[in-house]
């Protein structure tokens, strides 16, 4: 019991940047375009946000740092396919590499050094109070934030005429364009404010759960969240629910590696990837039918393109 | 039209466009890289230096390049041709760790006669490949899961594999690193060829190449497989082997990379240690986009493309640069590769120059 408690109540806080992350490619990918490039965006965020929390020992300047990192490299990804209508998966992988890259070039010199960041808030009494304490009341500010985005990102999405306009260029962009919607606009800021979560969800390993850089330290969590987002069928709500769930498999791992018990650490280390790989089958097989996936997402559009 | 701009799809795009095209993305990529590296210290001279003379003229660069070269050859034949069926296979990386887990065991538990060693360690090199790609392969065709998920997931799967055995049965218990026992001289190696480090692999390489270039432009496995790629409705619907196919070609993919596993682990490494595998997936996919998924044109792409990795140990050696900057530059060139082939795409008019749609129109029907 006291087991589950302290593995339960570190979830969250794997959860939010996989959440994150995902809402950012749900915005994105609701637009139409297929973005490959979380891993990169969410390395940049990581070590802009980890540069300028130590440059001015302010975490809250370092997580905006993130946000904009993240949307500058959405910018470039951006002008790729929806200005240029270049391949999307191509520019995604692309856009991994120039993340990989700028951050370990960039990256050499803090590497390893304690970050102020975000720790977890103490509300007192309730944060002691038995399970729900640990659960909901002491985690730290930005995981707050990440669940409230989630809402928020839902109630716009389905709720409100900016995210009907967005989910319709997903859908059907000739049918937008025709009711008078700019889709190369819609789908570019899409594709930005997609890139700040991304970013964000880097910041947040960075100055929340880690509160040290070393390269590679997304290791694979943007290639984890794309997947969630197929799994949580471009659906905020949905994706509250599974992040939960790939961030309980994460936790799992430092939980029970503190209990001391002998396992392979390494084949334990497999799981997010492999919890990943199951999720996708079962999703397929539940959506064989009809898929939720946006109808036009990968393909670039131009109005003349049209024959 | 307020917009000062008009794009216009080209119906047809003429060879000399798309060479221009593509010469001309390579040679802006090249000048992008080449402000980057001086930004980072590297004065022009220093960037011929290692780029040019080191890479490709002085012997020692050259045998550095050439050794280079022979595993991204393997993958970069790999990755053009699943990349002409649009399987995008970015697990490379995977294919090639279980290659090289799958060589190492071989030669750790000395199965079978020592004559017939690297044989049997290349054979094994390449099933593991194969059933690595198999396992997404198997995924998308049944139930249309996305290969690019799995196949990177593999990857993370397969590296962490190979960290359990290092850590664990396959340790050398001579050393405190994390490595495995060397492999045996005279039996497990992959002969020198007696020019630097260019050992045997690279006729397994270029015997790779051969074959490839046979299936792709002289079978008509290789036109069932751009038909595929173009239209795999159409395809199915002429009766062509789609499935068969699809499945045969992403698997002699997956044995190509375990093939460059092996290749790493039996001809420069001697042994499995955490590092022999990396950066191999993104090089792989920047090889077929510029050899334009042409198999021949793969093997000299993939000789220009470890130059860069030959000139990224020197600038680390001499400028204390990290080899990530050689990502950055790899992922500049296909950058602007893809999008300079956006002229190829569209004809761009720039309104108040040049002929308007009514003159193309009238131009044309008198061509007519």
């Amino acid at each position: 019991m006291e087991f589950i408690v302290y593995w339960l109540s570190a979830t969250p806080s794997y959860a939010a940047p996989l959440l994150l992350a995902a809402l950012g490619l749900i915005i994105n990918e609701r637009s139409g375009v297929l973005n490959l490039g979380a891993e990169g965006m969410m390395a940049c965020g990581a070590l802009a946000g980890a540069l300028v929390s130590l440059a001015y020992s302010s975490p809250l300047l370092g997580i905006v740092a993130a946000a904009m990192a993240g949307a500058s490299l959405a910018v470039v990804f951006g002008g790729l396919t929806v200005v240029l209508r270049c391949d999307q998966v191509v520019s995604g992988l692309i856009l991994v590499a120039l993340g990989a890259g700028i951050t370990g070039l960039l990256g050499r010199n803090i590497v390893g050094q304690t970050l102020p960041g975000f720790r977890e808030v103490d509300l007192g009494v309730i944060s002691d109070l038995p399970v729900v304490g640990p659960l909901i009341f002491s985690q730290n500010t930005l995981t707050y934030f990440s669940f409230l985005f989630a809402a928020v990102a839902w109630w716009w999405m389905y709720r409100s005429v900016g995210g009907l306009r967005l989910r319709a260029v997903g859908e059907s962009p000739s049918t937008a364009d025709a009711n008078g919607i700019n889709v190369i606009t819609t789908r570019f800021l899409a594709v930005v404010v997609g890139g700040g979560f991304c970013g964000l969800a880097g910041g947040y390993l960075a100055l929340a759960s880690s509160f040290v850089w070393v390269e590679g330290m997304i290791a694979g969590r943007g290639w984890i969240a794309i997947g969630l987002v197929i799994f949580a069928r471009w659906n905020p709500r949905h994706a509250i629910l599974g992040a939960l769930l790939f961030g309980a498999v994460e936790a799992l791992i430092p939980r029970v590696q503190a209990t001391g018990v002998d396992v392979p650490i390494y084949l334990m280390m497999m799981l997010p990837y492999l919890t990943t790989l199951g999720v996708l089958v079962v999703a397929s097989k539940l959506d064989e039918k009809r898929s939720r996936e946006p109808a036009s997402l990968g393909m670039p559009y131009a109005r003349q393109d049209r024959h | 039209m307020s917009s000062p701009f008009e794009l216009m799809p080209r119906q047809y795009s003429p060879f000399w466009l798309r060479a221009l095209c593509l010469i001309s993305g390579i040679a802006i990529g090249l000048a992008l890289a080449t402000v980057l590296l001086m930004f980072n210290g590297v004065d022009f001279k220093g960037i011929v230096r290692e780029f040019v003379l080191y890479s490709f003229v002085s012997s020692r660069g050259l045998a550095q390049t050439i050794s280079t070269g022979t595993p991204l050859l393997l993958v970069g034949l790999a990755s053009a041709i699943v990349l002409k069926l649009r399987f995008w296979n970015i697990g490379i990386d995977g294919q090639a760790w279980l290659g090289a887990i799958a060589a190492s065991g071989i030669a750790i538990y000395e199965v079978g006669d020592p004559s017939f060693r690297l044989l049997i360690m290349a054979c094994a090199a390449i099933i593991a490949g194969a059933v690595w790609v198999g396992i997404p392969v198997f995924f998308k065709m049944r139930l249309g899961v996305n290969e690019v998920i799995s196949t990177l997931m593999l990857t993370y799967v397969a590296f962490l594999a190979a960290q359990h055995l290092l850590y664990g049965d396959w340790r050398d218990p001579s050393t405190s690193w994390p490595v495995s026992v060397t492999f045996d001289e005279n039996s497990e190696r992959l002969q020198r060829i007696g020019f630097g480090h260019v050992h045997d692999g690279v006729w397994i390489a270029l015997g790779s190449a051969l074959f490839v270039s046979y299936l792709m432009l002289g079978h008509r496995f290789g036109l069932f497989l751009s038909a595929i790629g173009l239209s795999p409705k159409g395809s199915k619907a002429s009766g062509l082997p789609v499935p068969v196919v699809v499945i045969l070609t992403v698997l002699i993919g997956g044995g190509l990379c375990g093939l460059a596993g092996f290749v790493i682990v039996a001809g420069q490494e001697y042994r499995l240690t955490q590092y022999v595998i990396h950066d191999l997936t993104f090089s792989a996919i920047l090889i077929a986009f510029l050899a334009r998924f042409n198999p021949i044109a793969v093997v000299p792409v993939s000789f220009l493309v470890a130059g860069m990795f030959t000139a990224g140990e020197t600038l680390k050696a001499f400028y204390q640069l990290p080899l990530s900057l050689i990502l950055v530059v790899q992922a500049v060139i296909l950058g602007s590769v893809i999008s300079v082939e956006f002229f190829s795409a569209y004809r761009v008019r720039i309104n108040g120059f040049g002929l308007s749609n009514r003159q193309i129109d009238e131009e044309q029907s008198q061509q007519l």
